[in-house]
């Protein structure tokens, strides 16, 4: 069973009473909401033939209500002897008395129906999602029995057709896989036929709404889509692989997660787990890290000692008359000295190493992200922005070294020292310390009370904050239309107003910290003069040294100072944890696009393109393509035309493969891309897109870039091609001009000339030209075609425009409309059908004609 | 410019943004008894006879509409975009209250259901958790647990007393008064006026 939700018990005891075992459901899933948007649990049933709606609420019985209709106890205690001594109760005595046993241990659920509706999956097709803004429907075309029994007729032919065309794929990449092993020509393909048979015939049927949800179940219910219209094609219900490794719930507690795409519950989080991980970065620096923690242990032995040293040892031995040392001033103040010295160098060690190590790990930790993040497949990069991404890696790298730098050895020393100092205290004066540590839980208690509170109004002040410099930022890059409009009086008060309530949160929050912090000082304060009160006295009584005194009061701030420290602590450790977190998804992200192991290696390719049924969108939901089929012959050129946003470049990026497709497959040569090695598909693939990116550097460097070893006489080449050596050649440094950030800054047309002269170096059988000329005037655009459709000869070549002049020399042309293919044929087909083409062609051709340019 | 060209174009009266586009109002229409908005099963209809680009009415049926708040946050019954289902605007209702009992609450059962959003009575806890809030709220349908991303960014401030909170899959929150909220869940709140 796929089971997108987990099926509750309950529901399983209500559906066994209707008939249905849990054996007989396929796949599964709850809705939040019935059809009447009731807030509810409404479950969707697949079953071999049906599609069950079960709409309930969870009721639950506390053990208290149940308790509360209990018999009194000594009835039930009666009872109990009665079925131990054999005889056993009457039947409604034992019902009671199992209830009353399962109350004891847990509530007693149960699903209350309140809506059933059945459908037959046969009349059923074509399952699709309605977004709504804070509520989602399900929704399905009903099919009555005529146009039932026709798509059942079409869907057993499609069956039948996709088992023959994957047997044939399957012979024919193994005879190109063997033709490569013996160094055998390619194998010829055999030629598609039904080019125009792309349209299916629709069958009409009538939506029907199934359900409404939540955006909560969003989620599930496609995936619960996206089976349910699979298993009407092929008949088979089988839980991809991807959807499995993409697991919706923790594997420890069965939450969901927060946010499918980040994989942390917060309440199993394995922190140690985390911990055990980074650690390994300094497992390489073994040595150091031991040195690292003897200075530790070193420095918090010196730091327990020292006290007593000048201060105990010195009132009582040395300047005391009776004192073992008495006079020998340089001898103690030589130790002093000594320790201090000792102390200074231990620490002087400790830095060094530890920025030996920690500028190590760091330079470790970002090689190892910076890695990751390469083998990536591009929408890991387009779901987040690029610029965010790497200052977080930074930032997180920056958190971890900070936390096992400064952090973690400081507050290792500190709670060594503070734990054997309050031992000490106690085995020195047992009483007294136990008085001094009285105030310890209330000072601990006071100062976490404080970081919340300081925190809020911290987060309060820099909200405010946030606001006025992004309101700040917005005035001053807007300020023509500020003057424009003639507004300044209003953004004046808008600024004052933002202003005005920073200043507010800023004194509040000063206000706060300048009471807040001295009084806790107070406090510790009166820890001390407890100690003071009580020690002196006993002073007085000879009961105690004044040098005892002493050390006792420097350990007493030992244990006070670093307190804060303490209770920060745990906010830095979650912080430091969550980088470590952000980090680690980075490292353990898994390409979505992967070379299959053993990939078919086909280093020349002879051309032929073929889109079978292709589906894709970025979002998972809007399809940005939709079923679009066509082949491009070897050596032909193909227009693609459409509206912006129509999907044209997405059609280019599914070929080289920035995206797998969705549903459906691509096909070079006749076998599937999926198949093909990376290195062999982009070798022979050539991309110049819309968005031309030079890198900083030389236009050598970038028109080399695509194939590094390309002689000086092969660059002019290309840039002939291109039309661009002859502005390179305007330029005083010609090639080796230097281009980029802070460098020559060339116009839109120019970059994508280089660019199409980088493409044009890697001499590719299948080039693709995605609006590559859209920024040139028409008569360089003219120039360039003419020389490219030399070159395109034998090439087959993917055009991509909006601009139809650019579409000339096209063999044929695919209109794209709304990720559909509704056209396809030659520019005198698609005149001749007077349809999207012809309209767009009319309006282009009116466009020129009013301003007087008629063709 | 000449001076006679310079009177003439004074002498024209500006056109006022309504002759330059029109706005098909739907009210009206219903009041006009043009246009009937009727439920087709679970789906809201609409059957109107609106003038078409020549200015003749051309009687024409929709077997799904949707809505579309203008002003979401505003007065929740003016300015709703009617659209078939490519999502192409048919009309606006202008406000809602003009049109007769029957119909408006069939139009106001299909906006309660798309903008679906429960009333936050109380909240119980706030958990801040690496990078997430996790939230414990008493609302109108009852209690309720979400998880909000980068909270701060995700309340939708209307007023200074009235939010919306987003939670991380797109769902809405509503609390109407931050003041008529007990100590203890404005309390918690507070953090991210």
């Amino acid at each position: 069973m796929i089971e997108l939700s987990k099926l509750p018990r309950e529901l399983i005891a209500k559906l066994a009473e209707k008939g249905i075992a849990e054996s007989d459901i396929k796949m599964c899933v709850r809705s939040d909401m019935n059809s009447d948007g009731v807030y509810c649990d409404n479950w969707l049933l697949v079953t071999e033939d049906d599609l069950i709606v079960i709409g309930g609420i969870k009721t639950v019985t506390p053990k208290k209500r149940l308790l509360g209709r209990m018999p009194d106890q000594s009835f039930v205690a009666a009872a109990a002897e009665s079925e131990r001594a054999g005889k056993g109760p009457a039947g409604a005595v034992k019902r009671m008395l199992r209830k009353y046993r399962e109350a004891k241990s847990r509530v007693i659920y149960d699903f209350e129906q309140i809506s059933y509706q059945y459908y037959p999956l046969a009349n059923l097709k074509n399952f699709f999602i309605e977004e709504l803004i804070s509520t989602c429907r399900l929704c399905a075309t009903m099919l009555d029995d005529e146009n039932a029994k026709l798509e059942a007729e079409r869907v057993e032919r499609a069956r039948a057709e996709r088992k023959e065309r994957e047997e044939r794929e399957k012979r024919l990449a193994e005879a190109i896989r063997r033709a490569i092993e013996e160094g055998r020509p390619m194998p010829e393909v055999e030629k598609e036929e039904n080019k125009q048979g792309f349209q299916q015939p629709e069958i009409k049927g009538e939506v029907v709404l199934i359900t409404r949800f939540t955006n909560a179940c969003r989620t599930d219910m496609r995936l619960f889509v996206k089976y349910i219209n699979r298993y009407h094609e092929t008949g088979e219900l089988e839980f991809d692989e991807e959807d499995k490794k993409q697991e919706l719930f923790c594997p420890k507690c069965g939450q969901r997660y927060a946010d499918p795409e980040r994989k942390i519950c917060p309440r199993c989080v394995d922190k140690g787990k985390i911990i055990a991980r980074f650690a390994t970065f300094f497992a390489k620096y073994k040595a150091y890290v031991g040195i690292s923690l003897m200075m530790l242990l070193l420095s918090s032995a010196l730091g327990v000692i020292a006290p007593y040293v000048s201060s105990g040892f010195y009132y009582d031995q040395v300047l005391d008359k009776n004192g073992k040392f008495y006079g020998e001033l340089l001898l103690v103040l030589g130790i002093v000295v000594g320790t201090r010295l000792l102390s200074m160098f231990i620490s002087m060690v400790m830095g060094w190493v530890s920025a030996y190590i920690s500028a190590h790990v760091v330079y470790d930790l970002k090689k190892v992200i910076f890695g990751a993040i390469e083998r990536l497949s591009i929408s890991f990069f387009t779901g987040r922005q690029t610029g965010g991404l790497m200052n977080q890696v930074n930032r997180d790298a920056n958190n971890i070294y900070w936390f096992f730098v400064d952090g973690l050895p400081y507050f290792l020393v500190n709670i060594i020292q503070a734990i054997v100092v309050i031992v000490l205290m106690f085995m020195m004066e047992f009483w007294l310390t136990l008085l001094a540590v009285v105030v310890f839980p209330f000072v601990v208690m006071l100062i976490v009370w404080l970081f919340d509170h300081a925190e809020k109004l911290w987060a309060h002040q820099y909200s405010r904050s946030r606001e006025l410099n992004s309101m700040l930022s917005d005035v001053l890059t807007g300020v023509r239309v500020v003057k424009a409009f003639s507004k300044e009086k209003r953004e004046m008060a808008r600024f004052k107003a933002h202003s005005d309530e920073l200043a507010n949160a800023d004194r509040t929050l000063r206000r706060f910290e300048n009471t807040a912090y001295p009084a806790t000082s107070f406090l510790l304060y009166v820890g001390n003069i407890i100690v003071w009160l009580v020690g002196g006295w006993k002073v007085i009584k000879g009961e105690m040294t004044y040098g005892t005194l002493l050390v006792f009061v420097s350990y007493m701030n030992m244990i006070w100072s670093p307190m804060y420290f303490f209770v920060d602590m745990t906010n830095w450790a979650s912080n430091c944890l969550n980088s470590m977190h952000r980090l680690m998804e980075i490292m353990d992200a898994v390409p979505e696009v992967a070379e299959r192991e053993n990939p078919v290696r086909m280093p020349n390719m002879q051309g032929r393109v073929t889109f079978r049924n292709v589906s894709f969108s970025y979002d998972k939901n809007r399809k940005v393509i939709d079923g679009i089929s066509f082949t491009i012959e070897p050596g032909q050129i193909i227009g693609i035309v459409g509206h912006t946003g129509a999907g044209k470049s997405t059609l280019a990026n599914l070929l080289i493969r920035l995206y797998d497709v969705a549903e459906g497959e691509i096909l070079i040569d006749g076998v599937n891309i999926k198949d093909i090695a990376f290195e062999d598909l982009r070798k022979n693939i050539a991309i110049v897109s819309q968005e031309t990116y030079l890198f900083s550097g030389t236009i050598l460097d970038n028109i080399r870039y695509a194939k590094p070893d390309a002689t000086y006489e092969e660059v002019i080449e290309a840039a002939k091609i291109a039309g661009a050596h002859s502005f390179i050649m305007k330029m005083p440094d010609a090639y080796l001009t230097r281009i980029g950030f802070g460098y020559k800054d060339l116009s839109g047309g120019e970059r994508q000339r280089i660019s199409i002269a980088r493409a044009i170096l890697r001499n590719p059988n299948i080039l693709i030209l995605d609006e590559a000329t859209a920024s040139m005037d028409t008569e360089t655009e003219r120039q360039i075609q003419a020389a490219l459709s030399k070159l395109v000869v034998g090439r087959t070549t993917i055009m991509i425009a909006h601009r139809l002049s650019t579409l000339r020399d096209a063999d044929y042309l695919i209109v794209i409309e709304n990720g559909k293919m509704p056209e396809f044929g030659t520019h005198a087909e698609l005149i001749s059908k007077k349809g999207i083409y012809y309209n767009l062609y009319r309006l282009q051709l009116e466009a020129l004609r009013s301003i007087g340019v008629a063709e | 410019m000449s001076d006679s060209r310079k009177s003439e174009a004074n002498n024209r009266p500006a056109s006022a943004l309504r002759d330059v586009v029109k706005i098909v109002k739907l009210d009206d229409e219903v009041a006009a008894g043009n246009a009937v908005f009727y439920k087709n099963k679970d789906f809201l209809a609409l059957r109107a006879k609106l003038e078409n680009e020549n200015g003749e009415r051309e009687e024409k049926n929709w077997d799904r509409v949707f809505l579309h708040r203008a002003f979401p946050f505003d007065d929740p019954y003016e300015y709703i975009s009617v659209l078939d289902k490519d999502q192409n605007e048919i009309g606006i209702i202008g406000d809602l209250r003009n049109i007769e009992p029957n119909m408006r609450k069939l139009i106001e059962e299909e906006l309660e259901r798309k903008y679906y959003t429960p009333t936050i009575k109380a909240i119980k806890q706030i958990k801040e958790r690496y990078g997430f809030s996790h939230w414990k709220v008493e609302t109108d349908i009852g209690p309720l647990q979400f998880t909000v991303q980068d909270t701060y960014r995700s309340i939708i401030r209307v007023t200074s007393t009235r939010l919306f909170v987003v939670d991380m899959n797109g769902n809405r929150y509503e609390i109407p008064d931050i003041h008529e909220l007990d100590r203890k869940s404005y309390r918690m709140i507070e953090l991210y006026l």
